[in-house]
């Protein structure tokens, strides 16, 4: 019996670091209450209890399932991107996944650490939808990449090869480049660590972010993001873009309507958010409140955008690949010959690197244009006496208004408003 | 504030245990001991209290040399009024749901058998 509460003891004291600090007292009230409990199974039980207590105030079920959860969405992540032995430049994309796979665990550990974990549902749903959609791309650019690299040996395959690739590509045939080099690799490493700690950074504790916000940059981002699949489901193009879909004026109202919503979503985004966070009395404090909700929803509905038809688009292609009738949904009524085929399906791999350049102008369009929309939905206050930013300072805030005497009426209250308020 | 319908039983047993003795503090152990309740359900309960302002709790001034200091707990003012009246609440419901069997304890007539 002994053993055990000494065990018990033990795992008690180590697990009180678990449990976040504004609780932590209530735990070590249990511990040290256990001390008048009768030694033996009563003692026991009490601090079983405690350490009940301690899971449940640590969150540590959501721990344990989000841990897992990722852990096996990593996995399955790794699985399916691991590249073969046939692969050449496979250190490369191990290197990538690897890379990927611990700034995706050691990041909310680091945020945690520096600014707090996440306190509202929506940073935590915004998180795990961005811990998805960046999980769901390791498969789908390593699948790409394979593609891509796989050098045809001979026949109509090898000449479009040849046309789309460029004459002098690198490749050896019947091999196998495996898909980025190095330098792409670094590349998009680098863009993984900057969303990464974005999404991080926005959606903790101390950051000066409303949850509201984080929804609204969400839903604007989401919209950009439907508009743009439907533009580009077969990476990105500008010159000769390949839209299965969209034809005639249909097109062109999404070309529209693409144009308008890459600016007008972060813009309102960032109105909105200004207008509806709640703000310090200082107009000053306010305005930079204002500012960090228009920036954050800009850059989170830029970010968010392109990082949807990136996913989307993305696994499109990857689909396109490697399932024919994903081919005949997206070419529906269309012969094409196996030639035809093959050239859609390297030159849609090709231009999904054009979904790298969203990656990159989006956030920040996002970000400026949200900032945009914070100023214009909430210009400046001026003061009665002309003082503004820059002017003079003006008298202040008025005092406030003394209550009615008793038995007074509310009209006098009316009348002082009137006479206080000038 | 406090209705009985915010209040679980277990909850309404730790209320009117901290209410017996309304300025006093009170240990986590001996409040176990009147409610009966388990420190894993005890504690939770008194946490939420607490968050509520209804729970004030400190640590002892002065402890038995030998043992470490223990968490006391009390009513704040909200805490006896609200308790007050959840309690109260609570009572008159209990008797509402069953008057009949109420009325036939306080008369001592035996309720009749269901077939």
């Amino acid at each position: 019996m002994s053993w055990l509460s000494q065990a018990a003891t033990a795992a008690g004291r180590g697990a009180l670091r678990l449990v976040p600090a504004a609780r932590r007292e209530w735990a070590e009230a249990v511990w040290a209450e256990a001390h008048e409990v009768p030694a033996g199974w009563p003692r026991l039980a009490w601090r079983a209890g405690g350490l009940g207590l301690i899971a449940k105030e640590g969150q540590m079920t959501r721990r344990t399932v989000i841990g897992l959860a990722f852990a096996a969405a990593a996995g399955a992540a790794a699985w399916g991107a691991w590249p073969g032995s046939p692969v050449s430049h496979g250190a490369a994309v191990q290197g990538g996944i690897i890379i990927t796979l611990a700034l995706l665990a050691g990041g909310p550990l680091l945020t945690r650490w520096v600014l707090g974990p996440p306190d509202s549902r929506a940073a935590r749903w915004l998180r795990a939808g961005f811990y998805a959609a960046i999980l769901a791309v390791i498969p789908v650019q390593a699948a790409i990449g394979l593609f891509i690299g796989a050098v045809p040996r001979a026949g109509i395959d090898r000449h479009v090869w040849d046309i789309v690739q460029g004459a002098a590509g690198p490749g050896v045939p019947g091999s196998s480049s495996g898909g980025p080099d190095w330098g792409g690799e670094i590349a998009i490493l680098f863009l993984t660590a900057c969303y990464v700690a974005v999404i991080l950074a926005l959606t903790a504790r101390r950051a000066p972010v409303a949850p509201a916000t984080l929804a609204i940059g969400v839903g604007a981002g989401l919209m950009v993001g439907v508009v743009m699949y439907a533009l580009a489901p077969l990476g990105l193009n500008f010159k000769y873009p390949d839209r299965p879909w969209l034809h005639g004026w249909v097109l062109e109202l999404f070309v529209v309507l693409a144009w308008i919503l890459v600016f007008g979503a972060p813009l309102i985004a960032g109105a909105i958010a200004g207008r509806r966070c709640h703000v310090p009395d200082d107009p000053g404090e306010a305005s930079v409140a204002r500012a960090w909700q228009g920036f954050a929803a800009g850059l989170i509905s830029g970010g968010v955008g392109a990082l949807f038809v990136t996913v989307l688009g993305g696994g499109t292609t990857a689909l396109l690949i490697r399932s024919a009738s994903v081919r005949d949904w997206l070419y529906h009524g269309q012969h094409l010959t196996a030639s035809a085929v093959y050239g859609r399906e390297l030159y849609a791999s090709q231009n999904v690197t054009g979904y790298f350049f969203l990656l990159v102008a989006f956030p920040i369009i996002g970000l400026l244009v949200g900032l945009a929309g914070v100023g214009l939905a909430n210009p400046a206050p001026r003061l009665p006496d002309g003082g503004g930013p820059g002017g003079p300072p003006g008298p202040g805030r008025p005092d406030p208004l003394p209550g009615p005497p008793d038995g007074g009426r509310q009209a006098d209250v009316k009348e002082l408003a009137g006479v206080g308020g000038g | 504030m406090g209705s009985r319908a915010e209040f679980s039983s277990q909850t309404l047993s730790v209320l009117a245990a901290l209410c017996g003795q309304p300025s006093a503090w009170q240990h986590g152990y001996a409040l176990a001991r009147q409610t009966g309740l388990k420190s894993g359900t005890l504690y939770p309960i008194l946490i939420r209290l607490a968050d509520r302002g209804l729970v004030e709790a400190c640590w002892e001034e002065e402890p038995v040399p030998g043992r470490p200091r223990r968490h006391l707990y009390r009513l704040s003012a909200d805490g006896l009024a609200t308790a007050t009246a959840a309690l109260a609440e609570a009572e008159l419901t209990t008797a509402k749901v069953r008057p009949d069997a109420s009325s036939r304890r306080r008369r001592g007539v035996a309720a009749p058998v269901v077939p």
